[in-house]
C-alpha cells in the first residue's frame, strides 16, 4: 500500500504534508505535489494534515489513475523535503472539481 | 531454491495500528522487503513477539507468528527453534520489552547463541502504555511516571549485548530504507543470535527522541556508518574520522585539518574492543555509530554437538532414570 496525492492538491500545493513525512517521500511539481509510491512507508501521518483533503490511501476504490500519476511522476519530479510557501490563489481553488486539466507536468524547485 | 518473491508476499491482510508516522512502519517496510529479498518462503518464517507497540508485528507479517507474553518471547522463540531448527526465526521488540520486563531473557538469548534474529525497536518510551520512561530514556525524561523528569541513567543496549556475549550487534534507524535492510540481512544470515538495535521514533510519546540520526540531511554528521575493512569516517564530505585509543578505550576524533582517510582506524567486525568503544560515543561531538559494530561468529546452540549431544543421546528410560535417581531427601523433624 501507498498513500497517494490526488486532484485536490492541483493549485492549492499547501505542503503541510511535506513537514511531517518522516521519510521525505514527496516530489513537487510546479502546482501540485506527488508521493513516491516506494518510499512511502504507509504510516498515514501526512493525511489528516493536507487542508484541501489531498492524500488517500490507495486502497480505497476508483484512485487507479491517480496512483499511475503519483508513481509516473514522482521518478521526474524533484524531491521536496522542506515546506515552501503555497500558491498567493491558493484557497481558491481550494473546492474546485475537475482540475486535472489545470495540472501542470514542469517540475517544482524542490528542496 | 529460493523462490522469487516480494514485499506482498510477506504482507497479511490486517489493518496495521501504529499512530500515523510511527516509526514502526518504516521498519515494517524493511522488514517485508528484506524477507522477500532473502527468499525464505513465508512458511519457513517464525516472527515472535512480546507485549508493546513493536509487538504487533506477527499480525503484519504474513508467516507464521506467536505474540506471547510480556519481555518473554526470547524464551518461546528458543523453544521454536529448538523444536523446528530449520526455521528462521526472528524476535520482536521494544525497549521496555527487551531491556525492562524481558531483560533478563534477552540477556540469556544472546549469550546462550541460538540462531534467532532479534529486532530492538528502541524509542526511549513505553508506548502502548502512554508514555512512561523506559530503560533507554535519557536523564530527564519527563513523562507521566517521572514528572519532574527521570533521574535513571539509560541502558546503552549494544553495550550490554556485548556484555552478555553476543556475537553479532547492529544498529540502524527506522528511516533509514538505504541501510536498515542491509543490516537485517546481514543479521539473518549470521549463524547465532544476532541483536539489531533499530532506533525508532515515537510521534505521540517521544518525538525526535533520535533526532538528527533519521533524517536523511543531518545524519550525515551525527551518525557514522561503520563498514568492515573500512577506515571510519563520516560527514558529508566524509572529511572527518574516528580513531581507537587504545589507553582510554574510547573512539576519539582524528586531529582537525589532519587526513581524516589515513588516520583513522579501519572498521573490524571481530575486535570486540573496538565494537564497545563504538557502542559508547556519549560524547556530543561524537557521532552515534550505525551498521554492523560486531560480527565474530562461533558455534551456535543447536549446532554445538558438544553441547546438544547430552540432551540428544538421551533416552526415555534414561530421562526417567535422571529424575528418580534417588537424589531426593527427607528432612525429619
Amino acid at each position: 500500500m501507498t498513500y497517494v496525492v490526488i486532484e485536490n492538491c492541483i493549485r492549492c500545493k499547501y505542503q503541510d504534508c511535506v513537514e511531517v513525512c518522516p521519510v521525505d517521500c514527496f516530489y513537487e511539481g510546479e502546482n501540485m505535489l506527488v508521493i513516491h509510491p516506494d518510499e512511502c512507508i504507509d504510516c498515514g501521518v501526512c493525511e489528516p494534515e493536507c487542508p484541501a483533503e489531498a492524500i488517500r490511501p490507495d486502497s480505497e476504490d476508483g484512485l487507479e489513475s491517480w496512483v499511475k500519476l503519483n508513481a509516473k511522476f514522482s521518478e521526474i519530479w524533484p524531491n521536496i523535503t522542506a515546506k515552501g510557501d503555497a500558491p498567493l490563489d491558493a484557497d481558491n481553488w481550494m473546492d474546485k472539481h475537475g482540475k486535472l486539466s489545470e495540472l501542470s507536468e514542469a517540475p517544482g524547485i524542490g528542496g | 531454491m529460493n523462490q522469487v518473491l516480494t514485499p506482498k508476499d510477506f504482507t497479511t491482510n490486517q489493518e496495521v495500528r501504529w499512530c500515523p508516522g510511527c516509526g514502526d512502519y518504516a521498519i515494517l517496510k524493511s522488514v517485508r522487503s528484506t524477507l522477500a529479498k532473502i527468499g525464505r518462503p513465508p512458511h519457513e518464517v517464525v516472527f515472535v513477539s512480546g507485549i508493546g507497540c513493536a509487538a504487533r508485528f506477527p499480525y503484519y507479517v504474513d508467516s507464521y507468528g506467536f505474540h506471547t507474553i510480556h519481555g518473554r518471547a526470547p524464551a518461546v522463540a528458543t523453544g521454536v527453534k529448538l523444536a523446528n531448527p530449520d526455521l528462521d526465526v526472528w524476535v520482536v521488540g521494544g525497549d521496555g520489552d527487551f531491556l525492562s520486563i524481558g531483560g533478563n531473557h534477552l540477556l540469556h538469548a544472546l549469550r546462550r547463541n541460538m540462531d534467532l534474529n532479534l529486532l530492538l525497536l528502541n524509542n526511549a518510551i513505553y508506548g502502548l502504555t502512554k508514555g512512561q520512561y523506559s530503560p533507554t530514556s535519557s536523564v530527564g525524561t519527563r513523562s507521566p511516571s517521572t514528572p519532574g523528569g527521570s533521574v535513571d541513567r539509560p541502558v546503552n543496549a549494544a553495550l550490554m549485548a556485548l556484555g552478555a556475549g553476543a556475537r553479532f550487534v547492529a544498529r540502524s534507524a527506522d528511516t533509514l530504507q538505504d541501510h536498515l535492510p542491509e543490516v537485517l540481512t546481514r543479521a539473518q544470515a549470521h549463524k547465532g543470535a544476532s541483536l539489531v538495535e533499530i532506533f525508532q521514533n515515537c510521534i505521540v510519546y517521544n518525538d525526535a527522541v533520535w533526532a538528527g540520526m533519521a533524517t536523511k540531511a543531518e545524519s550525515v554528521d551525527k551518525t557514522i556508518r561503520v563498514a568492515d575493512g573500512e577506515p571510519l569516517l563520516f560527514g558529508k564530505e566524509r572529511d572527518k574520522g574516528l580513531v581507537f585509543d587504545s589507553n582510554s578505550g574510547r573512539m576519539q576524533l582524528t586531529e582537525e585539518g589532519g587526513d581524516a582517510e589515513k588516520l583513522a582506524t579501519i572498521h573490524d567486525e571481530t575486535n570486540w574492543a573496538l565494537a564497545c568503544a563504538l557502542s559508547r560515543m556519549d560524547d556530543s561531538s561524537l557521532p552515534t555509530s550505525l551498521g554492523v559494530l560486531y560480527c565474530d561468529p562461533v558455534s551456535d546452540y543447536g549446532s554445538d554437538q558438544e553441547a546438544s549431544n547430552g540432551f540428544s543421546t538421551l533416552s526415555r528410560d534414561d530421562l526417567h532414570g535422571l529424575l528418580h535417581d534417588g537424589g531426593t531427601w527427607e528432612v525429619e523433624g
